[in-house]
């Protein structure tokens, strides 16, 4: 559905993104993580043809934005960036007035929409009147209107209390379980990205550093939890002897290759160290994250 | 879906508050020169010129007449303010707020959009035209009877009409007003789809007809006169000499047109190469 080539994207000489390349295929849930200014709002802007790239391709649904906008965009609702309206105008005028520039729109599909995100009975308020939650189910609502195969999701969370984020959660997942619909989700909210995608790509500087499944990134020999007396001097011992390479927060230990927990709990036994705990890790989505972005804590000589 | 599209870009700008700031300065500042020039020493004036040129002063200071002045200054100095408020706020205001994000979202070509909004842009300024004439007719009638119609052009003399042939004069100068409130609309429209504030483009476009203005009045450009749009927003005035200098007229209004159409089209170029973003 989405499908980026060697992509480039220079304003004013800065960089913005780097060569990156990724393909969205149908009826999946893809991620895009990084940190703020890593590239990821520009590589949506080229995808809704917002923003022109410097070089390299970008593919919608199977046509180039750049020469055939019309084809590429018919098929593919958006949110990007924050949910803004004209205040002044009612929920549903808003819609109107927002689906005109996409095909002929029914005021029954207009109702449907409403109603799918849960805000009839509001329709006809004000959008200035409006919660911010609100406002972000009328910016899904805008988004489903022409009835798109596939949905840009830039950061649908922001500004959301706990309550909406579930919300918003929940929603996503409905729309691919019940409409089938492709998803491309841009967050911060690692949690979200971890419940929610099945894929995702992690861009740091405009460079993209990964691209995945979320199952493998879980599923990846990660840290291993050790509780001893003397964790330093655990760490010593085994760094001594070869069997790991990294600890972190006095309580992770990062297993040499090629060695097991085993090995470890065995030399520990034999040099008379407790061992009152030790066991596999499981590697969330923003552990393996942070240890993506941020290099690795280096151990002590002695 | 072009007509469906200009009628939501209407509404959203009819929707404004904003967008009456004009309707309602002209009201006030037609009631306040209405009754300045019927309690101060306006009339007595007008009525001293006719009677001096052997003229029966009281056949010819009427509801047109007296529109006609009112008209003058605030052609020159409010309409243009007006409507460039708004031709800025076209694009500009929408790429600030964030709206444009969500609009270019959607499959519509730019070049369409473009062409929607300046489309919506030219029928306000036709309804802010014709709405300063339908309340200077309107006030004007309150005070004045329909006669004949005297038409002072500055620094060309006058010219003195029927009440018939006046009001059908009146009415066809509406149209080569709005060609002018046009013309500003489109060159604030031009400036508003570069990457700038509204209110910067609104002062740009101000600037340009200021500085015509300006130049225009300076001797030395005297024989240049023709490379000014403000020269050419004059012709309105035209329309009521006897004989009607058509081809004066046409001349105008065809550069006038050029001006908008080159305008739009340098707008529209720089809209589609630049990137919309926060």
């Amino acid at each position: 559905m989405i499908q980026l080539t060697n992509v480039v994207k220079k304003f004013a000489g800065r960089i913005a993104v780097d060569n990156l390349s990724f393909t969205v295929p149908r009826g999946e849930i893809f991620g895009l993580l990084g940190h703020n200014g890593a590239g990821k709002s520009t590589a949506i802007g080229m995808m809704l043809g917002q923003v022109w790239p410097t070089s390299g391709e970008v593919k919608v649904c199977g046509h180039n934005i750049q020469t055939n906008r019309r084809d590429a965009l018919m098929p593919v609702g958006a949110i990007f960036e924050a949910p803004v309206f004209y205040d002044y105008l009612s929920g549903a005028r808003n819609l109107e007035i927002l689906s005109t520039y996409t095909a002929p729109t029914s005021k029954a599909r207009i109702r449907e929409v409403i109603e799918w995100v849960g805000l009839t009975g509001r329709e006809q308020s004000k959008v200035r009147t409006y919660s911010h939650g609100m406002r972000s189910r009328l910016a899904l609502a805008q988004a489903l209107l022409p009835k798109p195969e596939l949905l840009i999701l830039d950061e649908p969370s922001d500004g959301l209390d706990p309550e909406g984020i579930h919300e918003m959660r929940q929603t996503i997942l409905r729309l691919q379980r019940e409409l089938g619909l492709t998803i491309l989700l841009s967050s911060h909210l690692l949690n979200e990205v971890e419940q929610l995608c099945t894929r995702i790509a992690v861009l740091q500087k405009g460079k993209k550093v990964f691209e995945g499944n979320v199952a493998d990134v879980k599923a990846a020999r990660g840290k291993v939890a050790l509780k001893t007396n003397d964790f330093a001097a655990t760490a010593k011992l085994l760094r001594e002897r070869g069997l790991i390479t990294a600890t972190a927060e006095e309580k992770f230990i990062t297993l040499a290759s090629g060695h097991s927990t085993a090995d470890v709990t065995q030399a520990l036994v034999t040099a008379g160290i407790a061992v009152e705990g030790i066991w596999q890790h499981e590697q969330t989505v923003e552990d393996f994250y942070m240890n993506l972005i941020k290099p690795p804590p280096i151990l002590p000589k002695n | 879906m072009f007509l469906a599209q200009l009628k939501n870009e209407l509404w959203k700008l009819f929707g404004k508050k904003r967008t009456y700031i004009g309707f309602a300065a002209f009201l006030l500042a037609q009631t306040a020169m209405m009754l300045a020039f019927k309690h101060g020493g306006a009339q007595k004036s007008l009525e001293k010129l006719l009677n001096g040129n052997g003229y029966i002063a009281s056949e010819f200071i009427s509801v047109l007449t007296v529109s006609v002045i009112i008209l003058l200054p605030q052609i020159a100095l409010l309409m243009p303010l007006y409507v460039a408020l708004i031709g800025g706020d076209l694009v500009a205001k929408e790429a600030e707020d964030g709206t444009l994000r969500m609009i270019l979202s959607r499959p519509i070509s730019r070049i369409r959009l473009l062409f929607v909004k300046w489309s919506a842009g030219v029928i306000f300024a036709i309804l802010l035209v014709l709405s300063l004439g339908l309340i200077a007719v309107g006030f004007a009638s309150l005070f004045f009877p329909w006669k004949g119609m005297i038409v002072i052009e500055p620094g060309q003399g006058f010219s003195i009409l029927s009440a018939q042939d006046g009001l059908i004069r009146f009415m066809f100068c509406h149209l080569f007003l709005a060609m002018n409130a046009s013309v500003v609309v489109s060159v604030a429209f031009m400036f508003s789809c570069f990457n700038m504030k509204p209110a910067a483009a609104t002062i740009l476009a101000l600037t340009f007809v200021i500085v015509s203005l300006v130049m225009e009045n300076i001797p030395f450009f005297e024989s240049y006169e023709d490379f000014f749009i403000t020269h050419h927003f004059k012709c309105w005035l035209l329309i009521f000499q006897n004989p009607t200098p058509w081809p004066q007229i046409c001349q105008s209004e065809i550069i006038l047109f050029a001006v908008s159409a080159t305008v739009f089209v340098i707008g529209a170029m720089a809209f589609q190469v630049r990137d919309i973003k926060s």
